[in-house]
């Protein structure tokens, strides 16, 4: 009863410290809405007529919206980088960010949600997948698994965070035996979620452009190398808006991780090259649309060439010690990687998988504009609800929202 | 105790591990073993596809181990019986005052020095087909001619690898004739226009009158 | 408009709202507002309230300075709101007093149809119910009657196919029928059928091979393969789908319920024969096109968003019939039949010409063999 209390009064002391703010951020939030708005009008379009709207076809039956997705799975997927430290081997210096790592793990996680929702030709019937009530098709498909693992990462990333930002919020200390198994439960989970969405693509032997071993170690990398990417711009804008106090220290380390992963990343993109071209066989064909267009097809090529040449960049840069540690030259750097592995973890992993097409058809893929607008709209959502997440986190880890006991 | 826990989990992982690796369909090795084996159990479905042969009227024939059904010829042909005009001596119905009746025939199969009209007819018999070594074949049994040069096709047509089979596919089988498709004086397809065209060619085509 | 008790279970309080509002959301102040009108159809009911709830959303959030184009708003949000309410809408229709016999009997179908099972997990009972409702539905709908069974698989029966690569001249009369024979969406021509032209002496080069010949058939030097869905023994698509939409029935046959399909195309994805299809948008076939002998897992009228794909025309090969690409062939290069029939024509094929399949090292067991003379 009296927890119930709590947790009223928690809820409406974060509504109020969510709708009151600077000017900046009511800026922040009311371009936020307007984006949404104009994602929830194209997404009616969409309800109404139908995915004929959208630039798939039945060549290339999945688009922007699974691009997104298992791009968003992998920067859920990253939070797990500052977890494992934190929680695990006790390093304080992670303590601040992990709060905001786990904030946008939760918004990826609804991002991709969404963003399955929205690639449904019946999104009203998607009770069907409900275990229980409709059929679940467990083990069989890679996709129950998907969601079993999505939704399982998103129950952890939201009850770890919120039981120690509870705690807090009273004034108490949180008791470490209650959310290590949980951190420790996660960061397998983290590998998890990834592991299982490259298997999704991974298992199709009807598309050889995915069916290869080293798509889940690979999505893996560039997940922990994107991830924290965004996590380190994330903590210089918060450190630069708000009090929330992150050392030097924190980015550095968290910047280390960013360089390992996109190191490791490029070994095995040089693999992946390596495979395809040296000796080029018939399962080669996407590849070589990918990177040099087929038929006179090349829609691709700008997005991959800029995608390799902007993770190479990056990844030198941030190979050389002194280079990474000035702030400036490492935002840089993360913001090319993130880039970077968007469009190839994205665009450049789903679309070609479809090209040439099983009786060697090639039909080029191009976003609509109502695909585009639902897409940031999604984008615009995840930012909504990070924001949410990441003000109340950060009010109650300086102290500003606290419980108070009524007389 | 953690021992314990450890085992537990790990009994767990490893029954969720089996489950997932079961296959239901592991009976059988490959389709091949699968058709081989239930065909032996395999015992006549009750249905017929008779109702599906419209007004086809047909006969039974047996070659070699095939039993099956035909489409009759003899009342399909128009002007059959053909003695009740061949009374006369062909020579005499060749004359210009008598009255055409399939003068237009145009020998379009093999070359003149393997076929002309007696291959198959005889003119003191018109009513019946004679065979290379001059015996008599019905018109409903014309395949029989064919099958003299055509052997492999014969083969083909009597396992039903070739031929239109007529109805349904449960039996009694039917099959078209060798002449329910081919014209025996020019048996070969002609070339045609497809029924329709492609999506694509379509829309390209209308771009085209756009321009 | 309070007697009418259009929305007995469901009161979604609009009638208070409109009240004390004072305008409805068609935007107009002054009267001849149709919201106000007594007279209004079921469906106009609907709009008119869904337009009122918009409109005091309107005045509270200001959506008019992000949305200029009024109608544009307010017809998205209508569009929102109505799916939204169609389960809504169908309890209240078919609790209704005031409401006719017919529209309350097909807001009752609806209601049951939007939420039944899966059709591979339902009794011989349940599967006549559904089709008995979508009978009953469409002749409520459009006055005319179809027929549609639910007619299972027949004790042995494994219904496999052979293709003729040296028959085959390209005619596309196949194509033609089965488009006629499935009701397939004439807007988008979609095909199951493809047929492609191929080279002598290159081999099997589908890239080289072209589906879109546009001129006499068949052409001097080429070949003419055709590809549908290939029934596979081990459909990678089955394994794939997460709700078991699809599923291989006992006869072999590879079959879909588009109604409880999620549109998720995950299967579309794992064919490596490309034998799927997907609704893009909603498939529509000209009323007197309509074949009205059908089947539930055949060739109803689908809908959008849903995948489809070649059944061996269910309805048709079920009762015992080839399926309308066999009849059609002129040619006789489609071979249909029992594959566990030792006597079948099928299995003559198979044991006694030189059979082949394609992509036959993905594990797939397609059945459907290609052949030559």
């Amino acid at each position: 009863m009296r927890r119930l209390k709590v947790f009223r009064s928690l809820v409406i002391d974060s509504i109020d410290a969510t709708t009151k703010g600077s000017r900046k951020y009511n800026i922040w939030m009311g371009f936020l809405t307007f984006i949404m708005l104009v994602g929830m009008y194209c997404y009616s379009i969409q309800l109404d007529q139908g995915l004929s709207v959208t630039g798939m076809s039945d060549r290339v039956s999945w688009g922007l919206y699974i691009s997104n997705f298992t791009f968003l799975v992998g920067v859920a997927a990253a939070a797990v980088m500052l977890v494992m430290p934190t929680y695990v081997l006790k390093d304080i210096d992670f303590k601040q960010a992990v709060l905001i790592g786990e904030g946008l793990a939760v918004a990826a996680l609804i991002m991709c949600l969404a963003f399955v929702v929205a690639d449904m030709g019946g999104p009203s019937v998607l009770w069907h997948m409900i275990p229980g009530i409709g059929v679940f098709n467990f083990p069989n498909s890679m996709l129950t698994w998907d969601v079993i693992v999505l939704n399982g990462y998103l129950f952890l990333n939201i009850s770890i965070p919120f039981y120690i930002l509870f705690r807090r919020y009273q004034g108490k200390v949180p008791n470490p035996k209650i959310y290590i198994p949980g951190a420790v439960l996660s960061v397998l989970w983290a590998v998890a979620i990834h592991l299982v969405t490259a298997f999704l693509y991974q298992g199709l032997q009807a598309r050889p452009f995915w069916n290869n071993a080293l798509l889940g170690p690979r999505f893996l990398a560039s997940a922990f190398a994107a991830g924290p990417a965004l996590i380190i711009l994330v903590l210089a804008i918060i450190r630069s808006f708000t009090d929330f106090k992150i050392k030097n220290k924190t980015i550095n380390k968290i910047a280390l991780i960013v360089t390992v992963a996109a190191q490791i990343n490029i070994i095995m993109l040089i693999s992946e090259l390596f495979k395809e071209f040296y000796a080029p066989t018939h399962h080669s064909e996407s590849a070589y649309y990918l990177f040099f267009g087929l038929d006179g097809k090349t829609a691709l090529l700008p997005w991959i060439w800029t995608a390799i040449s902007m993770n190479v960049i990056a990844t030198i840069i941030l190979t050389f010690k002194k280079l990474r540690e000035n702030l400036s030259v490492l935002y840089f750097c993360c913001f090319l990687l993130f880039v970077a592995i968007w469009i190839e973890k994205g665009f450049g992993l789903i679309v070609p998988g479809f090209i040439p097409g099983p009786y060697g058809k090639i039909v080029e893929y191009l976003p609509t504009k109502i695909e585009v607008g639902v897409t940031i709209g999604i984008w615009a959502m995840g930012a909504f609800i990070f924001t949410i997440l990441a003000k109340t986190a950060i009010g109650i880890e300086l102290g500003k929202i606290r419980y108070k006991k009524k007389s | 105790m953690n021992r314990k826990k450890d085992i537990y989990i790990l009994a767990c992982l490893f029954a969720v591990t089996f489950y997932s690796c079961k296959h239901g369909e592991g009976e059988y090795h490959s389709l091949h073993d699968k058709i081989e084996a239930e065909s032996k159990t395999y015992h006549d479905t009750t249905m017929t596809s008779e109702a599906f042969f419209n007004d086809i009227k047909t006969i039974e024939i047996t070659e070699g181990v095939h039993t099956f059904l035909i489409p009759e010829r003899k009342g399909q042909i128009k002007s059959y019986a053909c003695i009740e005009c061949h009374t006369e001596s062909l020579d005499k119905l060749k004359s210009k005052d008598m009255k055409k009746a399939h003068w237009d025939i145009n020998l379009v199969h093999a070359d003149k020095n393997t076929m002309n009209c007696a291959t198959c007819h005889n003119g003191n018999d018109m009513n019946n087909l004679n065979t290379l070594t001059g015996n008599t074949v019905d018109f409903n049994s014309s395949y029989k001619l064919c099958a003299q040069c055509h052997s492999s096709q014969f083969e083909d047509w009597k396992g039903g690898a070739h031929g239109k089979r007529i109805g349904g596919w449960v039996p009694p089988r039917a099959s078209f004739t060798c002449v329910n498709c081919h014209n025996p004086h020019s048996p070969s397809f002609e070339t045609r226009w497809p029924s329709r065209f492609n999506t694509e060619q379509i829309e390209e085509s209308h771009e085209g009158l756009a321009q | 408009m309070s007697d009418n008790k259009k929305w007995y279970s469901l009161d979604l309080n609009f009638k208070k709202k409109k009240e004390t509002s004072g305008s409805c959301g068609c935007g107009k102040t002054s009267g001849g507002c149709g919201s106000h009108n007594n007279e209004m159809t079921d469906d106009a009911f609907l709009e008119a309230a869904v337009n009122a709830s918009i409109g005091d959303e309107v005045r509270k959030d200001g959506f008019d300075q992000v949305f200029d184009v009024k109608m544009d708003r307010r017809s998205a949000f209508k569009k929102l709101t109505a799916s939204l309410l169609i389960g809504a809408g169908a309890v209240s229709t078919s609790c209704s007093v005031v409401t006719g016999d017919d529209s309350k009997e097909k807001a009752q179908i609806d209601w049951e149809e939007q939420f039944k099972g899966n059709y591979k997990l339902m009794s011989d009972k349940e599967k006549k119910g559904t089709v008995e409702r979508l009978m009953r539905s469409y002749e409520l709908r459009t006055g005319k009657n179809i027929s549609m069974t639910s007619e299972n698989a027949k004790e042995d029966v494994l219904f496999g196919y052979a293709f003729n690569i040296s028959k085959c001249q390209g005619y596309m009369d196949c194509v033609n029928a089965c488009i006629e024979e499935n009701n397939q969406d004439r807007n988008s021509q979609m095909q199951y059928i493809r047929i492609h032209e191929m080279k002598d002496g290159n081999g099997f080069k589908f890239d080289e091979a072209d589906d879109n010949y546009y001129h006499e058939v068949p052409a001097e030097g080429h070949f003419y393969m055709g590809t549908q869905c290939f029934h596979c023994d081990n459909p990678p698509c089955v394994e794939v789908c997460p709700v078991q939409a699809t599923w291989r029935e006992d006869d072999g046959l590879v079959v879909i319920d588009y109604d409880w399909c999620v549109g998720c195309r995950y299967c579309m994805a794992a064919c490596p024969y490309d034998g799927r299809r997907f609704n893009w948008s909603k498939p529509e076939v000209p009323e007197a096109e309509i074949n009205k002998n059908q089947h539930y897992l055949g060739n109803r009228m689908r809908k959008k968003g849903v995948m489809e794909k070649c059944t061996f025309c269910v309805q048709r090969s079920r009762k015992g019939q080839n399926p309308a690409c066999v009849e059609a062939c002129p040619t006789g290069a489609r071979i249909f039949g029992n594959l566990l029939d030792p006597n079948s024509t099928i299995r003559w094929v198979l044991e006694n010409k030189k059979v082949f399949r394609l992509k036959e090292d993905l594990g797939t067991e397609p059945k459907f063999w290609y052949f030559m003379d």
